[in-house]
């Protein structure tokens, strides 16, 4: 039996919070203009289920390190 | 992204460029309209940065204990709510005396959250509720003004609406009251009102009404609404503006609204039995009528129908009027209450109705707070009004009616200021909107004149409005280039400097939680003053379950909400009489002040005393208040001059007034108060040695007093404990009655009087 | 560390089982081979506590070696009792063994194991220790608010065993030199702070002799009437702690007025009133909270030392006798200190119960571990006999089915106590995902429905210029 640690340092919870959650931010308006902007015989399924893919696998993971750095530990 | 987008819409349609153009206008008004909701909730943080997340001041208690109620007992129990913790002994039906729109709101965030395993506890979700709605408030100004003018003012107005501090006042965190999401229902309703006249589509009435049912849900302040909207429609048909369009979506609105407005209980039937709400029947009566002669008129298009058709609108206003005060009179409708009565002559309060008068709130405003709580736009928001009223359609008629009533409300009572300033914030956007319209486009005309569409398109949306707003343009093209720049520099500063004085006064004069008091020390180390919640939680500790205070009614909701003990008043100050018991019970001896404690039940009594710290809110300057309360209600007992020196000051000093230094009130106050400084037992609020020291309680003992003297709890002695006062030999006579003084033989041996006379063997039988 | 571990472990086994069984089970009879030597005693009642240290010279007077030994408890004082402990000369815990003999109901026994056996007229030093707590009596019940605090101890002034002793002696701790009365029985001498009894000799098996003694204590008379300890373990890296406490001061009651006056001006004021209290938390604690229902008391001193962190808690008002206070103390410590795993097996060792104040009392104790979502075969080891409640489930954030919640509560908690449980439990590492990806999934399902939404026409009839409001 080992001491359990962390598998990610605390330290950096605030610089992954950072990271993720502006790519998040970056992927969502992105996928947002692109809903807005596109008509109907514009829009590509592919791209969009790509986007809101990236949007929320970065958002995601950045609003856990954001819960686990503000001092909510799930 | 952009040629992506742009080569496919360049197959499908020419406007490809314009709609991407959209996009982008829609994405910058997200980003603006997300910004100022950011920044509207994060100047709303002071207080819990500064101090720590908890409920302020006093009303936002009751709403805290009622929500917090509701969440734990289901909202059925809340509506059944019979609250026997305040006015003792009479109680509160709470569920019948509140307006529970606060409460759902919360009690369903909360739902939602714990639905979604989210554990947050619903004193969090009060604190934080209202500066979430000034977001929600900011959205709503956006599209109330772009509704009126321009998408442009439209951002204008919500990013000042965020932060102008005469709404951040009412909705910093913490302070959890009605008006923090009345707001919010306040303009959402009127944006609703303009898009079903724009429309005349049933929806939008419809919403209209669903949105007005919110507000009604929320606050008192719904009488507003539904005198403003009849009266904006009462004026379109004096303009001559009647059309289809307004008969539908007033129609829809009125009845829709009517029934929805009468399931709050609280509101019940007033809207159709009181003076407040007759001016909506009254149009709506009117609207009916004209419908119904403009009907015949399209029936027979003759001339003589026009003067018939302005005779028979005036019958029917005349009928209809007459019709109101008939029934006012007959007793059928209440008539207008005392607290609007106040709204019309602002003496009106002061002299019948003192309680109102008693507080800060309800005193007129000074013109330093007009500034103080819209800076800038206070002196821009004519602009925005004279626009309107210059290119003027039914929705500008609204806004200029809303700015004109505003404008006289907020001037006879501080607290109506918070009507003012939404308005405030849509006119001055408004303005701020056509000015950089001018200085700007222009600009770019000289430039890049191709670009001009496109910028027009950022800053207004394409449609109808906008021929409207650019017709002014033309008219000062002439102005030159440093001009221009020059006033756009100026007003960027007057912005700059508008958003400084924001922040400033939302830090400064906003964000006390005046349950802790913060004092600074010369190094400006800061110290705090927790003895309100020292004091309440003393007595929720430390007291018998059932015990009962007595306070003046400021503290009632919060010894309720804290303390979580029986009070006889509180700040839902719906029985004058009681509260005039307690005010005379502070205001008389301490012997006077006995009798009437143990009538009510008392067992302790709490006062605030500021003397130690220099306090300036505490019981004894608003003491005199009791004293007005109380003679109103008991003139033969209390008399106001009793408690001033003869010289019609008011001091506590060795020259106040002999009824001054031995009411309850003084004594509860200075008992035993030696501490504050040189000399000992030195006022330090009103700055005097008090007159009347080192005297003893007879009927009530100390039971706590907090460490810096703010808070006193004393505890009233029950009748076996403390012996009677001694009195002085000359009044030690026993009162006698007639016929006792003839002392008869029998009587002089000191018998007992009708003692039954004992005969053995026979039971005893009551004489006479 | 494994192996002691082990040991205590079947030892606390043990103690479950058996208290869990029937205490009818274990019938001992008394040795005569065994008789006591010497036991030199001191009873220390300058707290609110009564500690009651002997040692206690043993010796096989049989032919037999004697593995174990019985210790006994008069009948009057067994309910105040909260620990007793025996060690051996090389200061070693020793196994207790709650027991009964025929013949003596009222008396509670344990039987003592020793480590080794003690041979046939040899002798051996062990020392035992007691506490109980509401022994101590305050007399006068109410005092005003200037008055000391006068209480009285009510014991045995022999040492209460079933083996005859030889001879023995008693120190009695007071520290003060205000005492009332006290039991006269020569041989006595009453130095400051303290009183001696004996020598005497030759006292039969369960012989009592009443022993008073009415002083001055003016310490902390504080109860914890109750504790809820919560431990919510995350494997993210945190273990939480938060405890919710309920006191109140069980000394003699406040009588009459109390004066803020005189509380102010004269510093000896109160002199049985509490206003702070220090609390010792691990060394590692972190981000600690102090508050009440009413929000946060800010009245507190967080000191960090070397081995732990020193709160100084300052109740919203001074304890006076009778008063009650409530509040909540939580704070983080990291996984580090008091997680262990091998692979996915993982052993949390903490203390059941933590330092409230010095000299601490607690009426009830519940502590609560909350594990992660999706641990499985959870075994618990106790350090002391408790009682299991039923096993619950918790929801916080991010939570689906729910996290396990192992609790149990022990009345008649003492500083001795505080000592570590073990939990060991099952927890398969992937299971992390879950949350970060169950973000995920909401957030993709929100996108999907813009995805769909944009798709849908909610027109009743199409106008003709679609771009026109």
């Amino acid at each position: 039996m080992v001491r359990y640690a962390s598998p990610i340092n605390p330290a950096v919870f605030p610089h992954l919070t950072m990271l993720l959650l502006g790519i998040g931010i970056f992927f969502t308006a992105w996928f947002f203009v692109y809903e807005v902007t596109s008509t109907k015989a514009s829009r590509d399924l592919f791209k969009e289920l790509l986007l809101s893919l990236v949007a929320a696998l970065f958002s995601g993971f950045g609003i856990l390190f954001l819960l686990l750095w503000v001092g909510i530990y799930v | 992204m952009p040629t992506e987008a742009e080569a496919q819409h360049a197959n499908v349609r020419n406007k490809g460029i314009f709609n991407n153009m959209t996009g982008f206008s829609t994405l910058i008004t997200v980003t603006v309209l997300l910004l100022a909701w950011l920044a509207g909730f994060a100047s709303r943080l002071f207080a819990v940065i500064r101090f720590e997340s908890i409920i302020h001041e006093f009303d936002p208690w009751f709403n805290y204990r009622s929500t917090a109620y509701m969440v734990q007992h289901g909202f059925y129990n809340f509506l059944n709510w019979f609250d026997e913790r305040a006015w003792y002994p009479l109680g509160r039906i709470v569920g019948g005396t509140v307006y529970p729109g606060l409460m759902i709101t919360s009690g369903t965030i909360h739902w939602i959250l714990h639905t979604l395993n989210i554990p947050v506890h619903i004193r969090d979700i009060c604190v934080f509720l209202a500066p979430v709605f000034s977001g929600l408030t900011a959205i709503a100004t956006y599209l109330l003004t772009s509704e009126l003018w321009s998408r442009g003012a439209g951002l204008f107005a919500a990013c000042f609406i965020a932060i102008i501090p005469g709404y951040s006042s009412r909705s910093v965190a913490g302070s959890y009251d009605n008006e923090g999401i009345a707001i919010f229902a306040l303009q959402f309703t009127y944006y609703l009102w303009l898009k079903s006249i724009k429309s005349g589509s049933v929806f939008w009435s419809i919403c209209t009404a669903l949105s007005y049912f919110y507000m009604v849900s929320a606050w008192g302040g719904y009488v507003f609404i539904i005198n403003l909207i009849p009266l904006h429609v009462f004026v379109l048909l004096i303009m001559g503006r009647f059309s289809q369009r307004l008969f539908v979506s007033y129609t829809v609105f009125y009845i829709i609204g009517l029934l929805l407005s009468m399931q709050i209980p609280f509101v019940g039937f007033q809207p159709i039995r009181t003076s407040e709400h007759m001016a909506a029947s009254g149009v709506f009566a009117l609207l009916m009528a004209i419908g119904a002669l403009k009907y015949l008129h399209s029936l027979n298009p003759k001339r003589q129908w026009k003067q018939l058709l302005i005779l028979g609108g005036l019958v029917a206003a005349g009928t209809v009027f007459l019709a109101v005060v008939l029934l006012t009179y007959m007793g059928v409708i209440a008539p207008w209450s005392g607290r609007f009565y106040s709204l019309w002559d602002t003496g009106y309060a002061k002299i019948h109705i003192p309680i109102i008068a008693s507080v800060s709130e309800h005193q007129p405003t000074t013109w330093s707070s007009f500034f103080f709580d819209l800076h800038v736009l206070v002196c821009t928001f004519p602009v925005g009004l004279w626009y309107c009223i210059k290119n003027v359609n039914d929705e500008r008629v609204f806004v200029a009616l809303y700015a004109i009533s505003a404008v006289y409300f907020a001037g006879v009572m501080v607290r109506l200021m918070l009507t003012l300033t939404p308005v405030v914030c849509v006119l001055a956007g408004i303005a701020f909107s056509i000015l950089l319209d001018l200085v700007l486009k222009e600009d770019e005309m000289q430039i890049a004149p191709v670009e001009t569409e496109d910028s027009k398109n950022l800053y207004d949306k394409a449609g109808k409005l906008k021929k409207r707003t650019h017709e002014p343009a033309p008219v000062d093209s002439g102005l030159g280039m440093n001009v221009r720049s020059g006033t756009l520099i100026a007003f960027m500063i007057l912005l700059m400097l508008f958003s400084v004085h924001c922040t400033w006064a939302t830090s400064n004069a906003y964000s006390s939680p005046s349950i802790v008091l913060a004092s600074y020390g010369n190094d400006g180390s800061r110290k705090i003053l927790d003895d309100f919640r020292e004091a309440y939680g003393w007595l929720s500790q430390n007291t018998a379950e059932d015990a009962r205070i007595m306070s003046w009614w400021d503290y009632g909701y919060q010894i309720a909400g804290m303390g979580n003990r029986t009070t006889l008043v509180d700040n839902n100050t719906w029985n004058n009489s009681h509260i005039a018991l307690v005010g005379k019970a502070m205001a008389s001896n301490e012997s006077a002040a006995y009798d009437i404690m143990t009538m009510l039940d008392v067992d302790y009594v709490l006062v605030i005393f500021g003397g130690a710290i220099g306090y300036s809110g505490d019981d004894i300057n608003k003491f005199i208040w009791m004293v007005r309360i109380a003679e109103g209600e008991h003139p033969k007992d209390i008399h106001e001059a009793d408690y001033f020196t003869e010289r019609g000051e008011y001091r506590i000093d060795s020259e106040a007034s002999k009824t001054m230094l031995n009411c309850l009130m003084y004594k509860l106050s200075y008992y035993r108060y030696d501490s504050g400084g040189s000399p000992a037992g030195y006022d330090r609020t009103r700055g005097s040695l008090p007159g009347n020291r080192g005297f003893q309680l007879t009927y009530l003992e100390e039971a706590y007093t907090t460490e810096h003297w703010l808070v006193r709890i004393y505890r009233v002695k029950k009748p076996d404990e403390f012996n009677r006062p001694r009195l002085p030999l000359s009044k030690r006579k026993i009162v006698t009655s007639n016929n006792l003084s003839k002392k008869t033989s029998k009587r002089r041996k000191g018998l007992i009087k009708n003692k039954p006379t004992l005969v053995k063997g026979k039971k005893v039988t009551k004489l006479e | 560390m494994i192996p002691a571990m082990a040991k205590i472990q079947f030892c606390v086994l043990f103690v479950l089982y058996i208290v869990i069984k029937c205490d009818s089970v274990n019938v001992d009879t008394i040795s005569s081979d065994i008789k006591i030597k010497n036991v030199d005693r001191s009873i220390d009642i300058s707290s609110q506590l009564v500690k009651i240290t002997s040692k206690v010279t043993l010796e096989n007077t049989g032919k037999v070696p004697v593995k174990t030994f019985l210790l006994a408890v008069e009948g009057t004082a067994k309910n105040n009792l909260a620990f007793i402990g025996a060690k051996d000369s090389s200061n070693k815990d020793l196994r207790l063994v709650e027991t009964t003999v025929k013949g003596y109901d009222q008396v509670k026994f344990w039987r003592v194991e020793l480590k080794d056996t003690i041979n046939a007229g040899s002798t051996v030093v062990i020392t035992t220790e007691s506490v109980y707590t509401k022994a101590l009596q305050p007399f006068p019940t109410a005092i005003t608010q200037q008055e000391d605090q006068l209480v009285k101890y009510n014991g045995n002034l022999y040492f209460y065993s079933p083996y005859n002793v030889a001879s023995q002696k008693t120190n009695v701790i007071i520290n003060t030199k205000s005492v009332e009365s006290f039991t006269k029985v020569k041989p006595f001498s009453q130095q400051d702070g303290t009183i001696v009894y004996g020598t005497y000799a030759n006292i039969a098996p369960f012989s009592e002799k009443e022993l008073n003694v009415h002083y001055k204590n003016n310490s902390p008379f504080l109860t914890v009437t109750r504790l809820e300890r919560l431990i919510e373990v995350s494997h993210w890296g945190n273990i939480a702690v938060e405890e919710i406490i309920e006191i109140e001061h069980t000394g003699a009651k406040l009588k009459g007025p109390f004066s803020r006056y005189d509380y102010q001006q004269d510093h000896h004021s109160g002199p049985a009133s509490v206003r702070s209290y220090k609390t010792l938390l691990p060394a590692s604690a972190s981000d600690v909270y102090y508050r009440d229902t009413n929000g946060n008391i800010s009245t507190s001193n967080m000191k960090v030392k070397k081995d732990s962190v020193e709160l100084d808690l300052r109740p919203r008002y001074p304890l006076f006798g009778g008063w009650r206070s409530h509040y909540t103390l939580g704070y983080n410590v990291p996984s580090y200190e008091y997680l262990y795993h091998s692979g996915n097996e993982y052993l949390l060792k903490m203390r059941a119960v933590d330092h409230v104040f010095d000299d601490m009392q607690i009426d009830e104790l519940v502590t609560k571990v909350i594990l992660p979502e999706g641990s499985t075969s959870i075994k618990v080891n106790f350090p002391f006999p408790v009682t299991r409640l039923p096993d619950s489930l918790h929801y916080t954030y991010l939570d689906t089915k729910g996290r396990p919640v192992i609790s149990f509560t022990k009345k008649n908690v003492v500083e001795n106590h505080i000592q570590d449980f073990q939990i060991r439990y099952t927890f398969p590492r992937l299971l992390m995902f879950q949350e970060p990806l169950l973000v995920v999934g909401f957030l993709y399902t929100l996108f999907l429905c813009v995805i769909i939404y944009v798709r849908l026409d909610f027109s009743i009839h199409k106008p003709e210029h679609p771009h026109k409001d």
